[in-house]
């Protein structure tokens, strides 16, 4: 191989190879981009009745993007009422307002949340808050007496330690009796999570109520309540009702913290409200399309993703060509397929993207039939060669008519979209077609056909492989790879496997 | 590199299409000459100035309007051959025998109307056989008459020979009989015969007919092998001074033996096939090689590349 070569090539691989390397590493883009993720679709429906021309509002806690989970894709329905999101402490809350129709309205919320167990998202560290408020020094004492024995332990056994007195389980020694009953006269004049919040705070783990969502398909209406306790390195969550503790944050989908109430209403009525979680599968890109329309990283900057969507899609498709091109390279210079055209097959490719490829290749072969018996039989009116050619493309144009007709008189789309086809192309494969056969007989000709078919459908192939597309889309430095290849196929000099055939009389006589 | 080839593929020395593309016509064929050949007017001039003989060019059209009064200007020009300029693989060419109130006369006997021969010409003129479709020149050159020798062998039309040339040096050489198949046309591809020639001896060996080894001919019967071809020696020296005249390095030239005017160069051909391999029974890598590892003096003359080659090649 040739020095120049050699030295194209490696660099064509190195650019690429570099700019993957560091956009997975330092920018954290996905190695595989259509790898499956979690995802949960949430939906919140809710209808509000108030009197009318009364000025009503609704906060609802919201889920937003933290450690663990992204939140994209969010959508809001909210009639005839003003929509504002607000930060609250460490939420977010929708605020719905507004005056009420004589009916009710409907407000809605919907995202989608992926799920990651990716690296998290530095969060400062949580102070010990105060005690919870409207707790004496009775009720403090109280706390002291029940848990102050755990003091010395982790935070993580502490938690747990506690959490098993949920369940009735005290450890040695086990409290007094009339601790036990003071106990749960606190929890009944306070309430559990109260109580238990002060049992953290007294053992010193800092900890905060939150109301939410279980993590399971379903519907449902009453969001439920839990404590997430910091035990040094990360939340966890405990159920005050029954003490178990959850890990991470694939069990429960927080919605608000603090003392505050997911779902608020003033001065009107929520008739109906419910929360609908659906689990879904998608891929690793579309996580990442959305961080990368938000990021300012010069790459991202640069990124395809921040083409508007109807061109992404173009590209999608466009950065799959050159592979196409490279394939008939392969074809013609090793297999030795013979093709009307160097190109043709992709633009044919292309177009039966709109067909789909048994309509595309029916309709192909059908007019460069029609087309050729035309072009015989004006073989004998002597017409020059523009306006023959312009004869022939007249006549394809016509066939589309008449196909799209007949696919609109019996609603099939794939014949009206027959218009996409590529027509100048038609028009020339069909006198290539003709003159071919004229000149190397019809065998010629059927084979040179159907050696264009099978690249043309072997393209379509490859230009609908998802993960391809969405490989190229992510990457598109992975174009100058495919240039590579060319440059490789370019410096193929060894033979044609369809020479091993033409020449296989050399086989009797060596 | 990919697909390793067959054995026998390889120890036969064959030339493939993909080699033969980058190694040599890439190589040694620069695209600025390629003009001088494509255009069969722009040969015959060319070949004037290097004394190498074409049939004489009667009469060129260059303009639909040009057609006009064409029976007058070419006089008592009864016989003649229509060409594109650039036309390939002898598209567009009709060979004319006589002229007649009726018509024009093909060599086959045909009939062609005054107003289907003007057709004719327009198309040629509107490029459908040139090479890119270009607009292209229809040229009246003198219609040969085939030297006798390969009458025996041949249906209809007139026989050719092919010389491919590299680097100024006969490699390889074959004779182009026409058969009832292929219309009276030398062309392989059409279903004509390719017979080959020993270069140090001007001797045709055996013949390949649709790929297929044949020793007669499939239309007259006669043994196609052991015919000595006229002129030998002119011929070649034809065929060497091509590259003085093109400075392509790797060619194909055509060459018709005249009854009367002997050899004389039909066209020359950029981008030569590889069928000359099968009429041989030989590839042509072998012989390449050689010729580049030969020393420079060799390369001087056309005369001492003949000497060359005539001693390899044996």
């Amino acid at each position: 191989m040739k020095r120049p070569v050699v030295l194209l090539v490696s660099l064509l691989l190195f650019l690429p190879l570099v700019l993957i390397t560091y956009r997975i590493i330092f920018l954290g883009y996905p190695p595989f981009p259509t790898a499956p993720q979690r995802a949960w679709q949430i939906s919140m429906d809710a209808r509000i009745e108030a009197e009318e021309n009364k000025e009503i509002m609704v906060k609802v806690g919201l889920p937003y993007s933290r450690a663990g989970q992204v939140v994209i894709e969010e959508r809001i329905t909210s009639g005839r009422l003003d929509f504002h999101l607000l930060s609250e402490g460490p939420n977010h809350i929708g605020l719905w307002s507004g005056t009420v129709g004589p009916r009710a309205e409907i407000i809605g919320y919907r995202s989608t949340i992926l799920l990651s167990s990716q690296r998290p998202i530095k969060t400062p560290l949580p102070k010990l808050g105060a005690f919870p408020a409207k707790m004496s020094k009775v009720e403090q004492d109280l706390a002291k007496r029940l848990v102050g024995k755990w003091i010395q332990l982790s935070p993580s056994e502490r938690l747990r330690a506690i959490a098993a007195t949920a369940t009735n389980i005290w450890g040695e020694p086990p409290p007094a009796d009339q601790d036990l009953r003071a106990w749960s006269a606190l929890q009944e004049k306070f309430g559990r999570t109260n109580a238990f919040l002060l049992l953290f705070r007294t053992a010193e783990l800092p900890a905060q109520v939150a109301e939410g969502l279980w993590l399971t398909e379903g519907v449902t209406s009453i969001p439920i309540t839990w404590i997430e306790i910091w035990t040094g390195k990360e939340w966890e969550c405990m159920l005050p009702s029954v003490g178990k503790i959850y890990k991470g944050s694939t069990n429960l989908l927080p919605l608000i913290f603090g003392e505050v109430d997911a779902v608020r209403v003033s001065e009107g009525k929520l008739s109906e409200i419910r929360w609908t979680l659906n689990r879904q599968i998608l891929s690793q890109w579309r996580y990442h399309s959305e961080r990368i329309r938000r990021s300012g990283r010069l790459l991202d900057l640069w990124s395809l993703f921040r083409l508007p969507p109807e061109f992404q899609e173009t590209f999608r498709i466009l950065l799959l060509v050159p592979i196409g091109a490279l394939m008939i390279g392969v074809l013609r210079n090793i297999i030795g397929f013979p093709t009307f055209g160097t190109f043709m097959p992709v633009l044919m490719a292309l177009a039966f993207r709109n067909t789909g490829l048994l309509y595309g290749l029916g309709i192909f072969a059908g007019f460069v039939l029609i087309g050729y018996t035309a072009r015989r039989s004006m073989e004998r009116l002597r017409l020059l060669l523009i306006p023959r050619l312009s004869v022939i493309l007249t006549l394809v144009i016509f066939c589309f008519t008449v196909l799209a007709l007949i696919g609109s008189r019996f609603g099939r789309w794939e014949l009206m979209a027959v218009g996409l086809l590529p027509f100048v192309i038609l028009t020339m494969t069909i006198e290539r077609f003709f003159v071919i056969t004229e000149e190397a007989g019809a065998r010629e000709g059927f084979r040179t056909a159907m050696g264009s078919a099978l690249v043309a459908s072997m393209t379509y192939g490859i230009l609908h492989v998802e993960t391809l597309q969405l490989t190229f889309f992510v990457y598109p430095e992975l174009l100058f790879a495919v240039a590579a290849a060319q440059v490789l196929l370019g410096r193929y000099t060894g033979y044609r496997l369809s020479e091993v055939f033409r020449f296989r009389r050399f086989r009797s006589s060596s | 590199m990919i697909l390793k080839a067959p054995y026998w593929l390889r120890q036969a020395e064959v030339l493939g299409m993909n080699r033969r593309n980058a190694e040599y016509i890439m190589r040694y064929n620069p695209r600025s000459a390629f003009p001088f050949v494509d255009d069969k007017v722009l040969t015959k001039h060319l070949a004037a100035q290097h004394q190498i003989p074409t049939p004489s060019l009667y009469h060129l059209i260059e303009n639909h309007g040009d057609i006009v009064g064409l029976k007058e200007r070419l006089g008592d020009q009864h016989e003649f051959v229509v060409k594109p300029a650039r036309g390939a693989g002898g598209s567009g060419i009709i060979l004319i025998t006589d002229i007649k109130p009726e018509g024009f006369i093909k060599q086959n006997g045909e009939i062609i109307s005054q107003a289907d021969f003007s057709y004719h010409i327009f198309d040629v003129l509107s490029g459908i056989y040139s090479l890119e479709g270009l607009e292209d020149r229809a040229l009246f050159e003198a219609l040969v008459h085939p030297d006798p020798v390969f009458s025996d062998v041949s249906y209809e039309g007139v026989p050719d020979i092919r010389i491919v040339v590299y680097r100024g040096v006969p490699v390889m050489g074959m004779v182009r009989l026409p058969t009832k198949a292929s219309d009276g046309k030398a062309n392989l591809h059409r279903g004509a015969i390719g017979a080959g020639i020993e270069i140090s001896t001007g001797r045709t060996l055996t013949a390949v007919h649709r790929s297929e080894v044949i020793t007669h001919h499939p239309d007259t019967g006669n043994p196609v092998s052991g015919i000595q071809v006229p002129s030998w020696s002119t011929i070649l020296l034809m065929a060497a001074r091509a590259y003085e005249m093109t400075k392509l390095g790797y060619i194909g030239v055509d060459i018709v033996i005249d009854k009367e005017h002997g050899p004389l160069l039909l066209e020359i051909n950029a981008r030569p096939g590889l069928a000359i391999q099968l009429a041989n029974r030989m590839g042509l890598r072998k012989r390449l090689e050689e010729i580049d590892k030969a020393p420079t003096e060799v390369f001087a003359m056309p005369e001492d590349r003949i000497e060359w080659a005539g001693q390899k090649f044996a």
